[in-house]
């Protein structure tokens, strides 16, 4: 094995070398002892990026004096798929493929986002039928987000059966879910001007039963560690983020609720029906992880109190606005019309076509603010898609947060604040 | 036995035994990078247990594993890191390349993601879907369980060769 | 039917809540920083949702100070900081998003940028901007004067290239040998 250039040219000039200069941590023994490099027993600890209490690839370098966190810096990045590039070679329809990947523990969310982002360029509205469906499916979706989030947390700290009974209702809910779009985790659910197909006959009602149990098991889970003395102890005091961290931070979502501020796109920024169903935002005084924990719980059921006001709402019609720009002509006119077969041609080869603008369109996602900003100079491509990814501006909280910290109180904060390698690496 | 001294096919008791013990014990190390963890997680949950198959036992640190399931997509960044924890593992080792991204790169074919983990280390086992159904990654499990009890997985030619003294040193 | 057509399942008319707050706020803007403000593009004039305000590339980081203090704009969000690449002369446009939760307004900010000139930083305003700006010099190349610590946030640290600029192409693939190595200079406190 070759010497790096960086360790050869300490030698040459006669410096120590430590083992950081070689490559893969070094095979050679060097006389100066990577240890001490600060001359006492502060020791450098590399955590990740394949490390199981780092959800996703992250990687945390840090500095330990004994348990205590002195310094630390985070570094990501190793689940990057240039999605913002692949916005600019893909055609809107192509596109929303891409956008399950985001948060892929809540994929719905994000193909609503991006459908309704599409849809505000283009001065579409959509009927009634699709925006209550596409309701259902972001507070199913926000809820299976919160039991995999509460869940990972409680296992990184060392509760596991929490996470088995949230994981049950989870596969309940991917049934539903596989029963409306044909696929548990990666949907491509909704299209720009509606939803790719209806929900099946008696679909709701399975919903609504979904919907009991799960409340049920919540309460169950409750039971399990709210009360609980370990958890507690774990929990309550860890990793406080207060009022006026969050907003120096951009921090949106369950994390800032937990804090004290009563932020909430749903009602705040109500888009499709959120003003006329009716449902609370729980707010926590102390911002710590207890708090988080609590106010995802609690929005866990406000959420399925949505999901039954939405399936009492539902009502026939059509889940696809008829306009020519958006809507792929059915599979019995593509086949027997000229004009239909041209249009599907067109539509798939080139890609509808998007007047020149720009608008940024945001929404409560779990995490916090999901926004898309879309520049498009006309033509079928965008000429810039950004995804505003909230984890991103939340993993930037962990180091001030750490700094400081137990390297195991480190473990429960980055499991509360939720941070979702494919939203901050897109 | 071939000429090089080197055997194709074992049919010793002793093989098949500690095949079968091999099978049925194995230690997979969950690589999750991207959504296919989540649909890992959900194979390894009550639901679709692969604890029925014997994988119960995941081990996070590459020297205490032997099967590598790499899920979800490795990009420039991460290449080096598999291939670094892949060295880590000791042998007979395994790879199962879990979802479309890790076997080929799946539809991110852009600057920054390999296209197909078997550029950096060797795969036995590809289970295909955007995320792949647990069934599917069961069906793929008892695949390599097959071919583990056939001998016929690399990792086994490898020991095999090193017993008959002709395995070439890699440097 | 485009971008000046409201729709109601997506926030409603935004033009008709804000048009008043907005043109109060532009006019305050250009009372206070005159020139700096170079272009005010408005919602019904110009394909976009809400007022994109061009400020002169020195001043941005006062202005966004000045924006987040004031009592009638208190835009005390930074929702988001990206750039774009617009293939002309300036090349870079550095976009600040801002929300301001008194009014649930939000407002565009624009500042224009050439290929070697650099941005004064915002981490003074808003230390959420840190990675922003940094994510910006990663895949754009946009210096940000002022920043403690730019260096490459989602590509590798070897990396040679600035991968969203137009220029460069989608499968421009370059790897690596070793894992970045960690670097003990950054836990110095």
């Amino acid at each position: 094995m070759s010497i790096d250039s960086r360790a050869e040219e300490k030698l040459q000039k006669n410096e120590k070398i430590s083992n950081f200069d070689l490559p893969s941590g070094g095979h050679y023994s060097v006389e100066h002892d990577p240890d001490d490099l600060w001359g006492d027993s502060r020791v450098i600890v590399n955590i990740g990026p394949t490390h199981p209490a780092m959800h996703g690839a992250l990687r945390m370098v840090a500095k330990l004096n004994g348990e205590t966190i002195e310094k630390s810096y985070c570094e990501f990045g190793y689940t990057h798929r240039a999605k913002e590039k692949l916005g600019e070679n893909r055609t809107y329809h192509q596109f929303v493929v891409y956008t399950d990947r985001l948060n892929y523990c809540s994929a719905l969310i994000n193909n609503v986002t991006y459908a309704m982002a599409v849809e505000r360029l283009m001065g579409i509205q959509v009927p009634d039928r699709a925006v209550w469906l596409r309701m259902i499916c972001c507070e199913m979706a926000r809820v299976i987000d919160h039991i995999i989030c509460v869940g990972i947390n409680a296992v990184d700290l060392g509760a596991f059966s929490f996470f088995l009974y949230g994981f049950h209702q989870r596969e309940e809910a991917y049934s539903l879910i596989e029963r409306l779009c044909g696929a548990r985790l990666t949907t491509s659910y909704t299209r720009i001007g509606g939803l790719m197909a209806d929900a099946p006959e008696g679909w709701e009602k399975q919903v609504k039963d979904w919907v009991k149990r799960t409340r049920t098991v919540i309460d169950e889970m409750d039971a399990l560690l709210t009360g609980n003395k370990i958890w507690c102890q774990r929990t309550v005091g860890v990793g406080v983020m207060d009022a006026q961290f969050c907003q120096q931070y951009s921090v949106t979502g369950p994390t800032v609720r937990a804090a004290g501020l009563n932020y909430d796109l749903r009602k705040d920024q109500p888009s499709m029906f959120y003003k006329d169903i009716e449902f609370d935002v729980p707010i926590a005084q102390n911002g710590d992880v207890f708090d988080r924990y609590l106010v995802r719980m609690e929005e866990i059921r406000q959420s399925l109190n949505v999901i039954s006001q939405c399936c009492e709402r539902l009502k026939k019609g059509p889940i696809w606005v008829e306009d020519k720009r958006v809507r792929i002509p059915e599979k019995d006119v593509v086949h027997n019309t000229m004009e239909g077969l041209i249009h599907h041609f067109k539509f798939f080869m080139t890609g509808f076509e998007v007047p020149p603008g720009e608008a940024y369109t945001t929404f409560e996602a779990a995490n916090g603010e999901l926004g898309f900003y879309i520049s498009s100079k006309g033509g079928p491509t965008a000429h810039r898609m950004r995804i505003r990814g909230p984890s991103f501006y939340h993993f930037q909280t962990l180091t001030p947060i750490c700094d400081g910290a137990k390297v195991g109180d480190m473990v429960g904060i980055l499991g509360s604040i939720n941070i979702i390698a494919g939203e901050l690496d897109r | 036995m071939s000429k090089d001294g080197s055997a194709a096919y074992f049919t010793t008791r002793v093989d098949a035994v500690v095949n079968w013990a091999r099978k049925h014990s194995l230690f997979p190390l969950p690589f999750g990078t991207s959504c296919c963890g989540i649909e890992m997680m959900a194979t390894l949950c009550s639901d679709y247990d692969m604890a029925r198959f014997g994988a119960e036992a995941i081990r996070f640190s590459p020297r205490q594993a032997d099967l590598l399931i790499v899920a979800g997509i490795i990009n420039a960044k991460m290449a080096p890191v598999l291939k670094t924890v892949y060295d880590q593992m000791s042998e007979p080792k395994w790879v199962m390349s879990f979802g479309a991204c890790a076997s080929s790169g799946g539809i991110f074919n852009v600057y920054s993601v390999t296209q197909g983990i078997d550029t950096v280390i060797p795969v036995d086992v590809y289970v295909p879907g955007c995320p792949p159904a647990p069934e599917g990654v069961l069906h793929s499990l008892i695949r390599l369980q097959e071919q583990i009890q056939k001998g016929e997985t690399s990792a086994q030619r490898r020991e095999r060769q090193a017993r008959a003294g002709k395995l070439k040193e890699v440097t | 039917m485009n971008i000046n057509t409201p729709v109601p399942t997506i926030y409603g008319d935004l033009v008709e809540r804000f048009s008043e707050i907005w043109s109060n706020q532009i006019r305050a803007l250009k009372e206070r920083f005159g020139d700096a403000i170079e272009e005010v593009q408005l919602p019904r004039e110009f394909p976009t949702e809400v007022p994109n305000v061009f400020v002169r590339r020195d001043q941005i980081a006062a202005v966004l100070a000045w924006m987040k203090e004031i009592p009638d704009f208190e835009y005390g969000y930074l929702s988001d900081l990206t750039a774009t690449d617009e293939q002309e002369r300036p090349r870079f446009h550095v976009i600040y998003q801002l929300l301001s939760r008194k009014t649930m307004a939000r407002i565009r900010l624009k500042v224009r940028v050439d290929e070697d000139q650099a941005v004064p930083t915002a981490i003074g305003v808003w230390p959420a901007a840190n990675w922003a700006e940094r994510e910006v010099w990663d895949m754009f190349g946009v210096r940000f004067e002022g920043h403690p610590d730019l260096r490459r946030i989602l590509m590798d640290v070897r990396w040679e290239g600035h991968p969203l600029r137009k220029d460069y192409p989608v499968r421009g693939y370059q790897f690596f040998p070793t894992p970045e190595p960690i670097d003990p200079t950054l836990l110095e406190s």
